[in-house]
C-alpha cells in the first residue's frame, strides 16, 4: 500500500492539536450521545447508555456534515468491518463482517423492506433526507425481529416535524455529473403535524481506471417521494398514516434499462393505555417491482414483484420503575412473482409471530432484558422459537454488557421455488425441502466512558447452522438450494472516540473477523480479516457561522480465499488472493449564515485505484470532488 | 376501543378528521387487500406471459422492407433466411442436419454466415440512405472458415463445445459482445449492411435489436429491404 496514504492523514493528525488549541465551541462531548433514546434493541425507548445491547448511532449530523446521502457510503465511512461490493450484474452486495444481505435486517422506522436482488434489499431505497438517527445493533435480534436478523440490524429512524413550519432545500453536484437535490416540508399545528419529501439523484455511467470484472459503472437515475400525515386528537392516542413511491432506473444495457419502482403505505395507531402501558396497532403495505423497459419500442414489463401485507400490535406495560413487559405479534401475507419462477410464476405464504419481552432493573447499576419469539411460516410449515438474554452491569465509568442470542432465517420464497435457466449455461433449482438457519450469537463487551472520552471492546462468536447456499447437483444436472455444513464467526470490535471542548473529535474504530468453514478444510470466506475506520473533525463557530472539517479514512486488509473453479466438480479449487486498499475523505462544511450551509468534499483523496477491478475492489475511479448546499428557508 | 373513544366526542372539525381518519384505519386494509399480489398493474405493459407472438418475415411491405424476428436463443442451430421467399429455417448443428434447399444468410447466436455470398457494412442507419449509396464504394467480404460455440453446458468446468463453420466476419459485426467484463457488454454498430446473395441480388439489414419484449437475449429483429 502506497506509504503517502498512510503518512500524510498522519501529518495532518499531528496538525490537529495546534489548530484545535484555537478552536473554541463545542456542545458535544462523547458522552452527551450516551443519553440519546434508542428504540432498536428493545423496540422500547431507552437511553443509549441504559441498553444492555451494544447499539452505535449515527446522527444526521454525522452525514449532513459530511453531505453523504446514500446509506452504504455512510456505513462504510463509520463502522469498519462492513463492505458494499458488486455482485453478478453490478447489484450491490454487503458483507458485514462475515454477514451476507440476508443476515442483516435494515428497517425504516422498525419496518421491513420488501423485495431482494441476489439477497441483498436494494439499498437506494434507503433516502437519508429525512432521517434523524441510525441505530445499529450488532449480533441476532431474532427474538424481537425473526427472520433475517441473523447478524444484526440497521434501523432508520425519520424525522418528525416540530417546527410549525420548516422547509429545506438541498442539492449536491459532484463529478461524473453525480447530482442530488431533495425538498423536505414539515408542518404542525397543535394535533396535526405533515412531512413531505422529495429527492432526485442521478449520475451518469462511471468508466474505472484499468480492466477488472466490470469496466464501466452504470448510469442511473432515482425519484424519492415521502409523505406522513400524523394526528394527536388526544394526549392519549397518536395517529399516522405514511405512503411513499421510489423509482430507480439503470442504464444496463444499450437497448434495455433496469427499472425499480417501491410502492409503500401504512397507518399506525399508538394509544397510552395509562401511565404504565401503550399499545401499538398498525397495518403496512410494501411493494417492490423490478420491471425492463427496452428503448426499442419503449414498452415497460414487469418480471419481479414482492407484496407484502402486514398487520401488528404491541404492547408495554411497566409494573413499577423495575419490569417491563412488552408484548406483540405480527401477521404478514408475502407474494412474489418473479422472472426466476419459471414462465413469470408467483407463490405467496402467510407468517405469523408472537414475541414477549421482560426488562427487568434490579437496581441502577444492573438491567436483564430476556425475550422469546415464536416464527412460523405457512409454506414451509417451518417454525421457529428464539430467545434472546442480555443482562448489564454498571461500574464507575465502565459499563459491561452481555448476551447470548438464537438467530433465525427462514427459507425465502425464492430459494425455495426457483427455476431459472441461467443464461443458457446452467439451471438453478430452489428446494421446498430446505430447513431455517438458526445461529447461535454470544456477545461480551465492555465500555468505558468519560468526560471526552468513550472507549468500546467487544468480543463476538456466531454458530450458524444450515446455512443456505446453492450446490451443484449432479441428479438435476444444475444448481440447487441445500442446506450445508455449520459456519462460525468470530471477531473483535474496538472502538475509541472523544470530543474535546476545542472542538476537535475523533473516532478510531477497528475490528477482526475470523471465519470458520469446515467444508473440507477450505478458507472459502471473502470476508476481510481487518478493517478500520478513522475519522477527524474539528468544528469552530465564526461570526459567519459554524465551520466543520472533516477527515474520513477506511482501510481494509487483503483476504486469501480458496475458490472453486468448477461449478461440477468442488474438488477443484484454486487459492486467491484480494489485495487490501485504503480511502480517505476530507470534507468541509461551512454555514454562511443561519440556514444555509455549503460543503466541499472531495474522495478518495489520495486516488487510490486498483490495479484491476475484482468484484470485491472499491468501485472508485479516483479522486473525485462535490459541492452541496443546504437551505433551510424557514431559518433564514 | 377507538370506536368507542369517538362516539364520546363532540362533533367538531377535529373529531371528523379522526373519525375520518379512524374509517381509513379500519377500510385501508380491506381496501388494500383487495389488491393482495399487488397494485399498479397499469404501469407496465402486459405480453400475457408469452414471447414474441410470430417469428421470421413478419412484415414485408410493397417497397420490399419489413421486419424480421429471430429466436436465437439455442447455440445448437442456425436459422436460415430465404429473402427470395420470404421464409425461415432452422437446422441443428449437433445432428449434422444439411441446410435447406433455398436460404440465403444464416444466424447462429449473433453470428451469421451467407450462402456463397458477401457482405459490406455502410457508415449508414438507415435503410433508404444505404439502398441509395453507391454500391461500387462498399468493400464486400466474403465469409471465413471460423467455428461457432454449439455448447454452453461445460462453461462452468471452464471449456465450451465448438463446431466449425464459415462466417461472414463483416456481418457478424452488428453486435459486439465484449466479455472481459461480467456481465458482458453488448454494443449495437447500428449500422446497415449491404448483403450480396449467391444470384448477385442485394439485401440491406440493420440489426435494431438482440432481446424481445422481455430482454431475453438471443432474440434479434432485423429491418430489412430486398431487393436493393
Amino acid at each position: 500500500m502506497n506509504l503517502r496514504l498512510i503518512v500524510l492523514p498522519l501529518v495532518i493528525l499531528g496538525l490537529f492539536p495546534s489548530v484545535a488549541a484555537r478552536g473554541q465551541d463545542t456542545a458535544h462531548n462523547a458522552c452527551r450521545q450516551l443519553e440519546a433514546l434508542v428504540v432498536t434493541a428493545t423496540r422500547t425507548p431507552k437511553l443509549l447508555k441504559d441498553v444492555p445491547v451494544v447499539t452505535r448511532i449515527i446522527s444526521h449530523h454525522d452525514f449532513e456534515s459530511l453531505d453523504i446521502g446514500h446509506l452504504p457510503e455512510l456505513l462504510q465511512a463509520e463502522l469498519p468491518g462492513i463492505e458494499f461490493t458488486y455482485a453478478m450484474n453490478q447489484q450491490l452486495s454487503l458483507n458485514m463482517q462475515g454477514f451476507g444481505g440476508n443476515g442483516i435486517l435494515f428497517l425504516v422506522d422498525g419496518e421491513r423492506l420488501a423485495g431482494e436482488t441476489l439477497d441483498n434489499i436494494d439499498y437506494a431505497r434507503l433516502n437519508l433526507d429525512n432521517v434523524e438517527h441510525i441505530e445499529i445493533v450488532k449480533g441476532s435480534a431474532s427474538a424481537l425481529y425473526g427472520s433475517n436478523a441473523v447478524g444484526g440490524v440497521v434501523n432508520l429512524v425519520s424525522r418528525n416535524a416540530g417546527e410549525p413550519w420548516s422547509l429545506r432545500l438541498n442539492g449536491h453536484y459532484g463529478s461524473y455529473r453525480n447530482q442530488r437535490y431533495g425538498a423536505s416540508l414539515g408542518f404542525s399545528r397543535k394535533r396535526f403535524s405533515s412531512e413531505t419529501h422529495a429527492q432526485h439523484t442521478a449520475c451518469d455511467p462511471i468508466r474505472m481506471a484499468a480492466d477488472g470484472d466490470f469496466g464501466t459503472l452504470y448510469g442511473n437515475h432515482t425519484w424519492h417521494i415521502k409523505e406522513r400525515i400524523t394526528v394527536t386528537p388526544t394526549d392519549k392516542m397518536k395517529l399516522s398514516a405514511r405512503a411513499g413511491f421510489f423509482f430507480r432506473e439503470r442504464e444496463s444495457q444499450a437497448t434495455v434499462h433496469d427499472r425499480y419502482r417501491d410502492f409503500s403505505g401504512g397507518l399506525k395507531g399508538d394509544y397510552a393505555v395509562s401511565g404504565r402501558s401503550a399499545l401499538t396497532v398498525g397495518y403496512t403495505f410494501d411493494q417492490y417491482d423490478k420491471s425492463n423497459y427496452l428503448l426499442t419500442g419503449g414498452y415497460d414489463v414487469r418480471t419481479y414483484s414482492n407484496v407484502q401485507h402486514t398487520t401488528r400490535a404491541l404492547y408495554n406495560h411497566t409494573f413499577n420503575p423495575s419490569h417491563t413487559v412488552t408484548a406483540g405479534g405480527d401477521v404478514m401475507r408475502d407474494y412474489l412473482m418473479s422472472y426466476q419462477f419459471g414462465g413469470d410464476g408467483a407463490h405467496r405464504q402467510y407468517t405469523a409471530d408472537a414475541f414477549v419481552q421482560w426488562d427487568w432493573t434490579p437496581d441502577d447499576r444492573v438491567n436483564i432484558v430476556s425475550a422469546v419469539r415464536y416464527d412460523y411460516y405457512s409454506l414451509s410449515a417451518a417454525s421457529h422459537l428464539s430467545p434472546k438474554v442480555s443482562a448489564m452491569y454498571k461500574l464507575p465509568r465502565v459499563t459491561l454488557r452481555a448476551t447470548y442470542a438464537g438467530g433465525f432465517r427462514a427459507p425465502t420464497l425464492k430459494e425455495m421455488y426457483m427455476v431459472f435457466d441461467m443464461a443458457n449455461i446452467f439451471m438453478i433449482y430452489g428446494n421446498p425441502d430446505l430447513l431455517p438457519e438458526k445461529s447461535d450469537n454470544f456477545n461480551l463487551s465492555a465500555e468505558y466512558s468519560h468526560s471526552h472520552y468513550n472507549v468500546t471492546a467487544m468480543g463476538f462468536y456466531n454458530h450458524i447452522r444450515n446455512h443456505i447456499t446453492t450446490y451443484w447437483n449432479t441428479a438435476l444436472n444444475g444448481m440447487r438450494y441445500a442446506n450445508m455444513e455449520p459456519v462460525g464467526l468470530a471477531g473483535v470490535d474496538l472502538a475509541a472516540s472523544a470530543r474535546w471542548d476545542n472542538g476537535v473529535g475523533m473516532r478510531l474504530s477497528y475490528t477482526y473477523t475470523r471465519e470458520r468453514v469446515t467444508a473440507g478444510g477450505m478458507q472459502t470466506s471473502s470476508t476481510r480479516p481487518h478493517a478500520a475506520t478513522l475519522r477527524l473533525d474539528y468544528r469552530r463557530r465564526w461570526s459567519a457561522g459554524t465551520c466543520t472539517v472533516a477527515l474520513g479514512g477506511r482501510a481494509m486488509s487483503a483476504v486469501t480465499c480458496d475458490e472453486y473453479t468448477s461449478y461440477t466438480d468442488l474438488s477443484q479449487t484454486a487459492r486467491r488472493t484480494y489485495p487490501g486498499y485504503m480511502l480517505w475523505r476530507f470534507n468541509i462544511s461551512q454555514e454562511f449564515k443561519r440556514g444555509v450551509t455549503l460543503t466541499a468534499t472531495v474522495d478518495n483523496l489520495f486516488d487510490y485505484t486498483p490495479d484491476y477491478y475484482y468484484s470485491n475492489s472499491p468501485a472508485t475511479p479516483g479522486r473525485t470532488y462535490a459541492v452541496g448546499l443546504t437551505v433551510d428557508i424557514d431559518k433564514l | 376501543m377507538g370506536s368507542t373513544l369517538f362516539k364520546a366526542m363532540h362533533p367538531t372539525p377535529v373529531s371528523d378528521i379522526i373519525v375520518a381518519f379512524h374509517r381509513l384505519l379500519l377500510c385501508a386494509p380491506c381496501v388494500l387487500l383487495a389488491g393482495c399480489n399487488g397494485i399498479y398493474d397499469g404501469l407496465y405493459d402486459d405480453f400475457g406471459g408469452t414471447d414474441i407472438p410470430q417469428y421470421g418475415f413478419v412484415e414485408s411491405r410493397a417497397d420490399g422492407s419489413g421486419t424480421i424476428y429471430i429466436d436465437a436463443t439455442g447455440y445448437d442451430r442456425w436459422v436460415l433466411l430465404d429473402f427470395h421467399r420470404k421464409t425461415m429455417d432452422t437446422v441443428n448443428i449437433t445432428a449434422a442436419e444439411p441446410d435447406p434447399e433455398h436460404w440465403d444468410i444464416a444466424i447462429h447466436r449473433y453470428d451469421v454466415r451467407t450462402r456463397d455470398g458477401a457482405a459490406a457494412e455502410t457508415p449508414v442507419a438507415d435503410l433508404s440512405a444505404a439502398a441509395a449509396m453507391d454500391r461500387d464504394r462498399l468493400a464486400f467480404t466474403a465469409d471465413v472458415d471460423s467455428q461457432v460455440v454449439v455448447d454452453m453446458s461445460t462453461m462452468m468446468d471452464g471449456y465450451l463445445g465448438y463446431s466449425p463453420a464459415h462466417v461472414n466476419p463483416v456481418l457478424s459485426r452488428w453486435l459486439d459482445v465484449n466479455t472481459s467484463t461480467m456481465p458482458p457488454v453488448y454494443t449495437l454498430s447500428r449500422k446497415v449492411y449491404i448483403v450480396q446473395m449467391e444470384d448477385g441480388t442485394l439485401a440491406a439489414l440493420f440489426f435494431s435489436d438482440y432481446v424481445n419484449e422481455k430482454a431475453a437475449k438471443g432474440y434479434i429483429t432485423i429491418q430489412y429491404r430486398y431487393p436493393l
